[in-house]
């Protein structure tokens, strides 16, 4: 920032000082003013929601951020992560009644006469100490395979995008209740001054049309509307309504400001509402927001190393490389609870040239984000998490030929992993059946992962709640227990 | 209130904070008196019972622990063996006080795994209720109002009306006194922005301060509520109850046409509808006796919800969502009750049961929908409903047409005489005939040339043979081509039908196989074959049009297999409607009975394929035989057109034929010849005048829009109760009925919906007026008198004016329900005309104004901020109703998300005009209304909440609504505001204000517009990047640095706290 605003807003914190205090006391408005400004400020009155709710975090926590990388349209566990090397003597056999156990399709394979085992055409390699097996792929993805804990046996209630994505987001299928990231933000605050403390980017990659997302799968539902996440933009200004009109500079900018916050100082003075001291603070925010959001976006100050990890996709923006970079930034700079959407992974035809193409777009910055992280120190107070809303099934949608395939959605079983943020490293929990398409051992509920990722941070999901139509909402409903064996 | 005085004293705000996050339970009501009067069971003991205790000793059975339950009286004063619970009066033998009160954590209620605690001040509470006998209440909000006694206040001279005495009475019981009446323009600002949502201009307010007459408030408050602009105000909270919205809700979010209804709402504002016809109508609508348009329309309330068209979802889920949603919604909107608990078990703190939702569920279970919506536009059932102005010019349009039939039917006679004559010239000639040519789209005879044409076209529609060489024999008419079951012919880039478009495939067939492929156009992808066609399939007829095969697809096909090796005529229509039904087969002029084999149509099925005749695509099989006349409409024909059209005999064989001998067919074909081609010229003209005004109605008919509504299913569907609220797992059966703590639905109704309409403004139903009255006392003050407007059960809070809301309750029926009359009564109070200046000390005591010790002072609703800004600008464009505009949006917000179509943004007047009729996506709503805290419009939202963030700062200054609304507004202060700065920055301020600036604001306001022009001055081209913003033009006249300068001062003005706030 120029020294000479700077100064400015320091002389015009001064100014209400001594204009105000004779109405509202030097306290209140010490506080009101002081470094430590809330990212947002409440409904009637000027708290400081940096804090978050009194009595948390619960308990110590192991991670102090979370990124979260949602990959939207349900990725094949089965081409990816679940290795199940004896399907291919199977390859084209009935999926046997015994596994199907008559558990509901969706309607796109409800009727299918047929349903022929379709055996992954991808090879499997043990990677690591840990000797994961990882598909080929995920070759980068591969280099930290000791640093991921995978779940084999997440399942979830849904088996449509839009109930499962919404489910996944918000511990509900249907829309109205509160996002993951505002939970957080409502029972935790911000741990920054400049920033919003739930980001989300959606990235664009090649698939032609991804799943649509929603504003709800980051909205604050019954919660107070600070707490939704702030989308960063790719095209545009990174968050709606940053820029400044042409015409206006910063000088005339801050000059308005400074006038705004003379007269609205008059009206406090005049109405005594506490409501005029916040609006006065939040534009201030807004004013340190419009700074630090373009410095955070501007990558230009990276080394070159930066873009040998993630890869030159990163240099353009909106690719999954550049957000997975960006999303480092954003950790960097304390914001709490960082989501990245990929579309593209919903496919029942031609599964074999469409997953190769999710892949290749968003393997690079997975693997090279948790390097990088680990790198630099993070990893360990950082928790990643890498999934879709389900899985997918492991008999052909459609025809089943050498080299194609199509997989319909599969809510019974499917992969996601974590990494960093006290999560135990290198190991791989819980046991699908032979076909992929039961749990064998160990399930894993969406509603689990919610009370796990919750813990980490330090939040007893019991007990953060928020009462609503006469109900204590949690973000686990009346569900999810810690799945204590993937802490470290 | 638990306070924490250290807290208070050093920040004030925090105690608010706190209040607002700890949302809204007993321990946030304003403030109560701690000693004068004897404890109040429902005000003091049951909120705190409810939230502490109701989880494990509520109403919920499966849940009960201890066999102890304390939701009823008996439960609470059981014998269980030789142990109460409660005895009244004896709090040495009331184990509730032992075990709230003991030392041992083993024991203490409530447990500490619960994480609930009493603290001393509520356990306190409790001693002194049994102390005093442990008098018991039914939960107040089941009791039907009673109209209290008005009380003694301390200056009788202040009460304008009752409300008055009521609050005025509380104000002395705090020792607080009421703030003096607002200044004249602070008060016609606040209620001008309350009863119409937009601001006054400076001559209203003129007029008002001018105005010495005793009534002239009364006045204003006349005119505004006559103001088509009241309904449009009352509207927009209607509509996030009743989640109105633009689009589907799911997935693709693609759009639906509800605004006909949203238009019914703001008329029947307007009119002024008793809110009893109010809610009948739009519960039940459908089912009043010969219902009306109107009607049908105003019961779309219920068809709001959102419809699920995803691929591949399961139809019986999503059919309990709906009338879950119903459910949900209705009791929050009328009863403020939250059924939505009882739909897996019974209520944990109310006397509700499970099996009571799925009663009430039953009355909205009878629907004729699917559970898979479509995934554009409207599900069934919808109507067409067509607009007032719509409906006046169908009813001119019928007056001429039947004017136009009559005296066509006058010339019959005329008619008969002057086609016997053609008749008999015809019987001489060699062949004529003629073609009903009419949405006639492409007509190939196939004699001897494979090219179609298209009356009037200039070019012909060129076809290739594929696979082979031509081939042609005698046909049907003329010739016909020959199919081999490998040729076939390319018949050129037509017919790409979208699936919402009418159609009709016609042709002769002469099939020597079974299977094979008439006309189709088709495309192999890699698990069907998209597109649509007409086959032969094992000798059945088949209309096929496929997006995805069975999830995605229409298929009807005919009964009865056609005669292979001899001639048929086949014709196919599609309506446009994604119906199978819309479907017909004809076979040789006749409809022929049909299977519906598939009914999911669902999304557009078009392909880049050419129309192909004698195969398909893929695995489609090729036709075997002779394919003659193949024509193609794009409409769908009339059976009596089809029969002409299947009539293979010519104009003058027919003619040959004695007239007893002909078929009705043959005669309509001779007739509709005649008329259309070979009548004189006077009968010609007649009858292109009736067939114009025919198509003009049709034409207007069809552009009528349609609305889904309500509607009964002949054979009642069974209502289960669903165990786990899980849609495929149904408990016992359940008959429609109303929860049993309420009063029964009254002698003489039918039990259906109509019947639960009716129930719900029975003037002995006790929640309907409180709930609704609170609602319009939150529109006006910020907070309900119920905080909790959603929920008047045991959770919800207790009315910090219990007299006052049931004063307005029984006020509101009494007067028959009257709207406007409730609303009137209310801002005519002297509560609402209170200042609302207050000192700090007011304001930490009751920072939200519950006391009522001020008027009322929040920030405005988003739809108010920007229609403010287009009002004050003069850029609003007041038009009522319509289909929605899509204004500014930043670019990119729908493609990034939904990953399809980019917003397309209107221009012109509908960039400016009022929000409520902004289009509201549902996935991606409107960006700046979030940003304000509009509802969401997903699920049903009643209650109001006001947030202040950083988000807000950035969309006031730089969205280009408001910046073009600045330099529109900058324009007015150059040219209305006076000749010097100083008058033209007053004369802005005014205009949103209502208010003089005084020398202080003006001073500072001034110092900014020369700061601003110094620079402008310098900068000529920011000057003019500035006041271009926004699509509306410039006026040309006014200097570019000053206007810039100017357009600076009008944001900053914009932007002030009092501008977006009502005062």
């Amino acid at each position: 920032m120029n020294p000479k605003l700077e100064c400015q807003l320091h002389m015009t914190r001064r100014h209400f000082f001594g204009r105000s205090s004779a109405t509202l006391g030097t306290a209140v408005l010490a506080n009101l003013f002081k470094d430590k400004l809330g990212a947002a400020t409440a409904t009637s009155g000027g708290d400081d929601s940096s804090a978050g709710l009194p009595g948390l975090p619960h308990f110590a926590p192991k991670a102090k951020r979370i990124i979260y990388l949602f990959q939207s349209g349900a990725p094949s566990q089965l081409d990816l992560f679940d290795y199940k090397p004896n399907l291919k003597d199977r390859r084209a056999t009935e999926l046997p009644a015994s596994i199907r156990q008559g558990q509901r399709l969706t309607g796109m394979t409800a009727t299918q006469t047929s349903f022929p085992v379709a055996p992954t055409i991808f090879d499997f390699k043990q990677h690591g100490q840990s000797g994961a097996w990882i598909s080929e792929l995920m070759p980068h993805l591969a280099k930290v395979a000791d640093e991921l804990c995978f779940i084999k046996t997440m399942n979830t209630t849904a088996i449509n995008h839009d109930p499962a994505v919404t489910f996944f987001q918000t511990g509900f299928q249907l829309a109205g209740r509160p996002s993951i990231g505002a939970w957080l933000s409502y029972g935790l605050g911000t741990m920054n001054q400049d920033l919003p403390s739930f980001v989300v980017m959606v990235s664009s990659g090649s698939a032609r049309e991804g799943q649509p997302l929603y504003d709800r799968l980051w909205g604050s539902g019954f919660l107070p509307t600070r707490y939704q996440g702030v989308k960063f933009r790719s095209v545009g200004d990174p968050v709606l309504y940053l820029s400044d009109p042409p015409g206006i500079n910063k000088p005339a900018r801050r000059r308005f400001l400074d006038d705004l916050a003379k007269l609205n100082n008059l009206s406090l003075e005049e109405f005594g509402d506490p409501e005029i001291s916040t609006r006065i603070s939040q534009y201030e925010m807004a004013y340190r927001m419009q700074t630090s959001v373009p410095d955070l976006t501007d990558l230009s100050a990276e080394p070159d190393s930066t873009f040998e990890l993630y890869g030159s996709e990163a240099r353009k923006p909106g690719t999954f490389a550049a957000n997975c970079l960006l999303a480092r930034r954003l950790a960097e700079r304390g914001v709490r609870f960082i989501q990245l959407y990929h579309r593209g992974w919903d496919q029942h035809t031609e599964l074999p040239k469409g997953i190769r193409r999710q892949a290749k777009d968003t393997d690079h910055g997975t693997g090279a984000l948790i390097q990088d992280l680990k790198d630099r120190g993070m990893l360990e107070d950082t928790l990643v998490i890498w999934g879709g809303e389900f899985g997918r099934t492991v008999y052909s949608q459609g025809r089943l030929t050498e080299d194609d395939y199509g997989r319909d959605h599969h809510p019974r079983c499917f992969t996601v992993f974590m990494a960093g943020g006290g999560i135990k490293p290198g190991i791989s929990y819980g046991e699908t059946d032979d076909y992929c398409y039961n749990v064998a051992k160990d399930p894993v509920h969406v509603h689990d992962l919610h009370a796990t990722m919750m813990h980490l941070l330090g939040v007893d999901h019991t007990k953060l709640t928020f009462k609503y139509q006469g109900r204590h909402f949690r973000l686990t409903d009346v569900h999810g227990e810690v799945v204590e064996k993937v802490l470290a | 209130m638990p306070t924490q005085p250290h807290h208070l004293n050093l920040c004030a705000f925090f105690s608010t904070a706190l209040i607002a996050l700890l949302g809204t339970g007993p321990a946030s009501a304003a403030p109560k008196d701690e000693t004068g009067p004897p404890v109040q069971f429902n005000r003091d003991i049951r909120p705190i019972l409810s939230d502490k205790c109701y989880t494990c000793h509520g109403p919920d059975k499966s849940k009960r622990l201890s066999n102890l339950r304390l939701d009823n009286e008996e439960g609470a004063k059981a014998d269980l063996g030789g142990r109460f619970a409660v005895v009244p009066g004896k709090l040495e033998t009331s184990q509730l006080i032992q075990r709230i009160t003991t030392d041992n954590e083993a024991i203490r209620m409530p447990p500490i795994h619960s994480g609930k605690k009493l603290s001393g001040e509520q356990i306190d509470l409790f001693k002194r209720w049994i102390a005093e006998g442990a008098r018991w209440q039914k939960h107040w909000s089941f009791i039907t109002p009673k109209r209290p006694e008005l009380p003694e206040v301390s200056d009788p001279s202040w009460p304008r009306n009752p409300i008055d005495s009521f609050v005025l009475a509380r104000l002395d019981r705090e020792d607080l006194s009421a703030s003096a009446e607002a200044g004249r323009a602070t008060l016609i600002r606040r209620v001008t922005i309350d009863l119409t949502g937009l601001p006054p201009t400076p001559g209203e307010i003129d007029a008002f301060l001018a105005d010495s007459s005793p009534n002239a408030y009364e006045k204003i408050v006349d005119r505004l509520l006559k103001s088509p602009r009241y309904g449009e105000r009352m509207a927009v909270r209607w509509l996030d109850a009743a989640r109105y919205a633009d689009t589907n809700g799911y997935q693709t979010d693609a759009e639906r046409y509800m605004w006909r209804w949203r238009d019914w709402v703001i008329e029947a504002f307007n009119d002024n509808v008793p809110f009893d016809q109010f809610t009948v109508e739009q519960i039940a609508g459908d089912m009043l006796p010969n219902a009306t348009l109107e009607q049908k329309i105003a019961s779309g309330f219920n068809r709001n919800h959102r419809g699920n068209g995803e691929g591949g979802i399961i139809d019986a889920e999503y059919a309990v969502e709906y009338v879950v949603d119903r459910v949900e919604t209705t009791s929050t909107v009328w009863l403020g009750l939250t059924m939505g608990c009882t739909r897996c078990h019974d209520h944990k703190y109310d006397p509700l049961t499970q099996k009571e939702f799925y009663k009430i569920f039953a009355y909205f279970n009878n629907v004729p929908e699917k559970g898979k919506a479509f995934k554009y536009g409207n599900s069934p059932p919808f109507i067409k409903a067509p607009t007032r102005e719509q409906q006046r010019e169908l009813q001119k349009l019928d007056k001429n047409l039947a004017l136009a039939e009559k005296s066509f039917k006058g010339r019959q006679a005329g008619i008969d005489r002057a086609q016997k004559d053609w008749e008999k010239a015809l019987s001489d000639s060699d062949r004529v005939d003629w073609l009903l040519h009419d949405g006639l789209i492409a007509h190939y005879p196939l004699d001897g040339t494979l090219s179609g044409v298209t009356p009037g076209a200039s070019r012909d529609v060129r076809a290739r043979l594929r696979d082979g060489l031509p081939d042609f024999s005698d046909g049907r008419l003329g010739q016909a081509a020959g199919f081999d079951g490998k040729r076939f012919i390319q018949a050129g880039d037509v017919a790409d039908f979208r699936f919402y478009e009418n159609y009709t495939l016609s042709a002769w067939i002469y099939p020597t196989s079974p299977n094979g492929t008439i006309i189709a156009r088709s495309k192999a992808v890699p698990t069907e074959v998209k597109g649509y066609g007409l086959f032969l399939k094992d000798s059945k007829l088949q209309l096929n049009m496929v997006t995805r095969w069975l999830d995605d697809s229409s298929r009807v096909e005919t009964r009865q297999p056609i005669e292979l090796n001899q001639w048929h005529h086949v014709l196919a229509t599609y309506d446009g409607s994604l119906l199978t039904d819309g479907s017909k087969i004809y076979v040789d002029g006749t409809a022929a009975k049909l299977t519906f084999v598939v009914d999911e149509l669902n999304q557009p099925f078009g392909v880049k394929a050419p129309l192909r005749i004698g195969a398909g695509d893929g695995d489609q099989p090729r036709f075997e035989g002779l394919i003659d006349e193949v024509r193609i409409y794009d409409r769908a024909l009339r059976p009596a057109e089809v029969s002409v059209v299947a009539t293979a005999e010519s104009l003058s064989e027919i003619a040959k034929t004695a007239s007893a001998d002909r078929t009705q067919a043959q005669f309509d074909k001779l007739r509709l010849a005649f008329l259309d081609q070979y009548s004189p010229e006077e009968i010609h003209e007649a009858w292109e005048k009736l067939l114009g005004l025919r198509n003009k109605r049709a034409q207007l008919v069809e552009s009528f829009p349609t609305v889904m509504v309500m509607q009964e299913r002949e054979n009642r569907r069974d209502t289960h109760l669903l165990l786990r609220g899980a849609y495929d797992a149904p408990g016992e059966k359940v008959t429609p009925g109303v929860p049993a703590v309420l009063p029964a639905i009254p002698e003489g109704v039918p039990n259906d919906r109509l019947g639960f309409a009716r129930w719900l403004v029975d003037p002995g139903n006790p929640l309907t007026a409180r709930v609704t009255v609170n609602r319009f006392w939150q529109m006006l003050f910020g907070v309900g008198l119920v905080k909790t407007v959603e929920d008047f059960g045991s959770q919800g809070e207790w009315p910090v004016h219990m007299d006052l809301l049931n004063w307005l309750a029984t006020e509101f029926v009494g007067n028959g329900w009257d709207i406007k009359g409730i609303i009137k009564t209310v801002v005519m109070s002297a509560t609402y005309r209170q200042s609302s200046r207050a000192d700090a000390e007011l304001h930490d005591r009751d920072p939200e104004n519950r006391l009522l010790a001020r008027g009322p002072r929040f920030r405005l609703p988003a739809e108010v901020l920007r229609d403010q800004a287009l009002a004050i600008s003069g850029l609003l464009v007041e038009k009522a109703g319509g289909p929605s505009v899509k204004p500014y949006q930043p670019t990119g917000l729908w493609t990034e998300l939904a990953g399809g179509k980019e917003y397309p943004q209107d221009h012109g007047d509908k960039l400016y005009r009022r929000s409520l009729y902004t289009f509201w996506k549902r996935a991606v709503p409107p960006p700046a209304m979030l940003n304000f805290d509009s509802a969401g419009r997903e699920a049903c939202t009643v209650r109001e909440t006001r947030t202040n963030t950083p988000l807000q700062a950035l969309n006031l200054m730089n969205d280009v609504t408001f910046v073009e609304s600045s330099r529109m507004m900058a324009e007015r202060m150059m040219n209305e505001g006076g000749s010097t700065p100083a008058e033209r920055v007053a004369y802005g301020y005014r205009l949103a204000t209502a208010r003089e600036p005084g020398e202080r604001r003006t001073e500072i306001l001034l110092d900014s517009f020369h700061h601003h022009l110094d620079n402008f001055e310098s900068d000529r081209k920011a000057a003019l990047a500035l006041v271009t913003q926004g699509e509306h033009p410039r006026s040309q006249e006014l200097n570019i640095a000053e206007l810039a300068s100017y357009t600076t001062v009008a944001s900053l003005i914009l932007n002030l706290d009092e501008t977006i706030t009502k005062e």
